[in-house]
């Protein structure tokens, strides 16, 4: 490459660079919401209606309630946690990390969905897993995480209520979060797994199979709790104090979120 | 599509590539000229983000510079957030990561300039910076370039360290290849679909300028 | 002047020490591996023995004692590599440039004609052949304005052709050089051909250094480069280029007929003549196919250790040397002061043994 063409090229590349920009992103007036990923729909509607109606702006981030509860440990800028279990909002309480309490939003459920075609039947008593899995019709099925995601470990706790944990742990596939499990039991690769309860309601979700409700008394119960963060600007709060409006919980019911008596 | 994140990852990857091109410069042509002793160990060490698994690499990088680590501390004290979970943090995870591929070719483009070459230069009364950008640059050009294009491709599609190290939030740390993921988990597969197609087209360009200047290299060694 | 001073024990071994003044050639001449490209390194700063000393005029470039080291690109010297080592991505012009304290092309057009490359300046040096590389190669070192020149054996990746044509040129450029040249060959006749001083090298031992016919003529030095390199340079001057394709020269001895040279008539040149190519004959013969038939008076006679005894014989105010057996010594009972002739065949003279 002759000489001058190469100076040419390098003040280009130059030029390219410039435009970059600052490596800052100026969005830190917009408030960062971590949700465990059973609330991927119905919290992502719930926010969609706070900024019809107020004008302001959200950013949602779902995952593993464990995984979140970690990263604000490490200091994730998040403003409002929105857990799957409350235990985890109480060990963040006590570290100081969080404004208060918080509250609880709703009692979550559990249930077994399969894939259409899949040689799985939910049933609500677990009869028809049982029976495949006897007779060795069940090559995978999914739960989430049991080591850091309480739907993955109320379906443990169900599994072995039911007592097939042990022989079904062979052909276990666990999902980073519920919402990955979801993925992976319908992916048409598993006979089926077991979700929550407010995933499945999800249109999209729905679409793709059917399920049955597991018993409540089979798994501790999940009282989904959120919270605002220490650090939580007037917009976080504006979007908490709406969470517990009654547009925002009928969108909450609609999911499948009921509010225990009394609370 | 989501457009945030590409910019993101569009811009991870520059600030990226903007950082590691003179480190690629300073270090391929000391790599390339120099013999010593413990050149093996540097060389080895140099190549060590590629055969670490990320999650491992993540791992350190956590600890490194996490909430309570003298460095994650430091930051924190310059600039008031923290190092992790930010920007900034992903193109210190980026940078580091990225030194094999950003190292190596430009090593090599450094190489295959001739020592007389070299010598000649000297003889004509360059200095080593008059040398390196009237002579050495220009036929080295090469392998530098697709050291930057490697390092650009690369980043664009790192998911392991930068979800470990960055978290998954919007327009902050949620890149491209991350947006995929939480994409498929959240049941958008036309989303992903189309995110998808966006990085392999991007990868394929990568890969066809990185071979076309492999020829070139190839063509000026022979 | 140059002073150049190196020893070193390994990895090449090295023992040498020599001066050249200004517009002066010296040869270093060696067989392959024998250390006189490192010699030229030690100069041009591209290698330090552990004990050197190099020195030009009043700068001190290099002082192992003294611990002064100039790095490369602050000497002012000019080098012409073995294969040249030409920039590939500059032209003819912009590599003479490129050794210019400040570019100009004026000046670098001016230089590559100098060098016989008029209208090939914006050629690359892959567009170029091998003997204009070599002379861009020469112009660059040039254009550097250096206090010492050195040539990589330049020749060597030549044709013979080719190379009869440099030799010239360098001899004519000869005149434009007002600094020390040191010169590295393995060609004992390129060196007789352009040198004043020769420094025979051995694996970095010097065998023998001095003028060039001193060098020459020493068969104890010459054992070690190939007893047969042992030659004279005749001086003569061309007179006439014969119908027959003969050139008729004149020397101090008689006329010389050599076969046509390419130079005009009334040309000063100087022929090389191979001593075991001599024949002498106290009478002069008749009858004989060699034209060349030269009177002169021996000089001396020396004894080697071979077969073969080396007479000196003075051609007018030019020496020579034959080297027959002494054998053939004792049976012309030769001495010194006797009259003899030099006979020597037109056909064993070559054509790159005859320089200006």
């Amino acid at each position: 490459m002759p000489v001058s063409r190469f100076r040419r090229f390098v003040l280009a590349a130059a030029l390219a660079c410039g435009m970059l920009g600052a490596p800052v992103v100026a969005q830190d007036d917009v408030p960062v919401i971590a949700a465990a990923s059973d609330l991927q729909f119905a919290v992502t509607e719930i926010a969609a209606a706070f900024t019809a109606e107020t004008g302001m702006d959200l950013r949602l981030s779902f995952g593993s309630t464990g995984n979140f509860a970690r990263q604000i440990r490490a200091g994730a800028p998040f403003e409002i946690f929105m857990a799957a279990d409350e235990h985890f909002i109480a060990d963040l309480h006590a570290e100081g990390l969080t404004k208060d309490s918080g509250d609880l939003y709703g009692m979550g459920r559990i249930v077994v969905m399969v894939p259409h075609g899949s040689a799985l039947i939910p049933d609500e008593g677990l009869d028809n897993l049982a029976a495949l899995l006897a007779a060795g019709g069940i090559t995978r099925f999914a739960i989430a995480n049991p080591d850091h995601a309480p739907y993955g470990m109320r379906a443990r706790e169900a599994l072995i209520t039911r007592g097939i944990w042990d022989d079904l742990q062979p052909f276990m596939v666990l999902g980073e979060n519920v919402s990955q499990a979801a993925q992976f039991a319908l992916s048409g690769n598993a006979e089926g797994g077991m979700i929550a309860y407010a995933l499945a309601l999800a249109p999209e979700v729905a679409a793709r199979g059917r399920f049955a409700l597991i018993p409540a008394e089979w798994h501790d119960p999940l009282r989904q709790r959120m919270v605002l963060l220490h650090n939580a600007g007037p917009v976080a709060e504006a979007f908490y104090e709406y969470l517990q409006t009654p547009a925002a919980r009928a969108i909450m019911t609609r999911y499948g979120f009921d509010l225990p008596e009394g609370e | 599509m989501d457009w945030t994140a590409l910019w993101l990852s569009l811009r991870l990857a520059g600030w990226t590539v903007v950082i590691l091109l003179p480190v690629a410069i300073v270090m391929g042509r000391f790599l390339a000229y120099r013999r010593f002793r413990g050149k093996g160990l540097v060389e080895a060490f140099v190549m060590l983000p590629l055969v670490l698994p990320p999650t491992v690499f993540g791992f350190y990088l956590l600890v490194a510079f996490g909430r309570n680590s003298p460095l994650g501390d430091l930051w924190q004290g310059l600039f008031g957030q923290q190092l992790v979970f930010s920007f900034q943090g992903l193109v210190v995870a980026s940078v580091i990561f990225n030194l094999p591929f950003a190292i190596q070719p430009a090593q090599r483009g450094f190489e295959a300039v001739a020592v007389e070459l070299r010598e000649a230069a000297s003889c004509c009364g360059m200095s080593p910076l008059r040398s390196l950008w009237q002579v050495e640059l220009p036929l080295a050009w090469p392998g530098v370039l697709t050291a930057m294009v490697l390092s650009f491709a690369h980043t664009l599609g790192e998911f392991g360290i930068v979800l470990m190290v960055g978290g998954s939030i919007p327009g902050e740390t949620r890149t491209i290849a991350i947006s995929i993921y939480d994409s498929v988990q959240g049941f958008d597969d036309r989303g992903a679909a189309i995110m998808s197609a966006v990085l392999v087209a991007f990868s394929l360009f990568a890969i066809a300028v990185t071979f076309w200047l492999s020829a070139r290299v190839g063509r000026r060694l022979s | 002047m140059l002073e150049v001073m190196a020893r070193a024990d390994g990895p090449i071994p090295l023992d040498v020490a020599f001066r050249v003044a200004p517009g002066q050639v010296l040869a270093l001449v060696g067989p392959s591996g024998s250390g006189k490209t490192t010699i030229l390194r030690v100069i041009a700063g591209l290698w330090h023995p552990s004990v050197a000393r190099v020195a030009v005029g009043d700068e001190i470039w290099l002082d192992s004692a003294k611990a002064v080291k100039y790095p490369t690109y602050r000497r002012r010297v000019g080098m012409v590599f073995q294969n040249y080592a030409l920039f590939p991505h500059m032209s003819a012009a912009q590599n003479v440039m490129a050794a210019m304290d400040r570019a100009d092309p004026g000046e670098a057009r001016r230089i590559l004609d100098l060098v016989n490359l008029q209208g090939l300046a914006d050629r690359k040096p892959a567009q170029l052949s091998g003997g204009q590389q070599q002379r861009v190669a020469v112009a660059r070192a040039l254009a550097r304005r250096p206090q010492v020149l050195l040539l990589d054996e330049p020749f060597s990746a030549v044709d013979r052709a080719t190379r009869e044509k440099l030799y010239g040129e360098i001899i004519a450029l000869r005149a434009h050089l007002a600094m020390p040249v040191v010169l590295v060959t393995h060609d004992m006749n390129e060196a007789q051909m352009l040198a004043d001083q020769i420094v025979l090298i051995d694996k970095g031992r010097v065998l023998r250094q001095g003028s060039t016919a001193e060098v020459m003529s020493d068969p104890v030095a010459l054992r070690a480069m190939g007893i047969r390199e042992l030659a004279t340079l005749l001086p003569a001057t061309i007179v006439a280029h014969e119908d027959d394709g003969l050139t008729r020269l004149m020397t101090a001895g008689g006329p010389l007929f050599l076969p046509l040279v390419a130079a005009d008539p009334g040309s000063a040149v100087r022929v090389r003549i191979m001593a075991h190519e001599v024949i002498l004959s106290r009478a002069r013969p008749e009858g004989l196919s060699a034209q060349n038939i030269l009177p002169g008076v021996v000089v001396r006679i020396v004894a080697g250790q071979g077969p073969a005894v080396m007479v000196h014989i003075a051609i007018g105010g030019d020496e020579i040397v034959a080297r027959i057996t002494r054998r053939a010594a004792d049976q012309m009972a030769l001495a010194p002061g006797d009259p003899v002739h030099a006979i020597l065949k037109t056909m064993s003279v070559a054509r790159d043994h005859i320089a200006r």
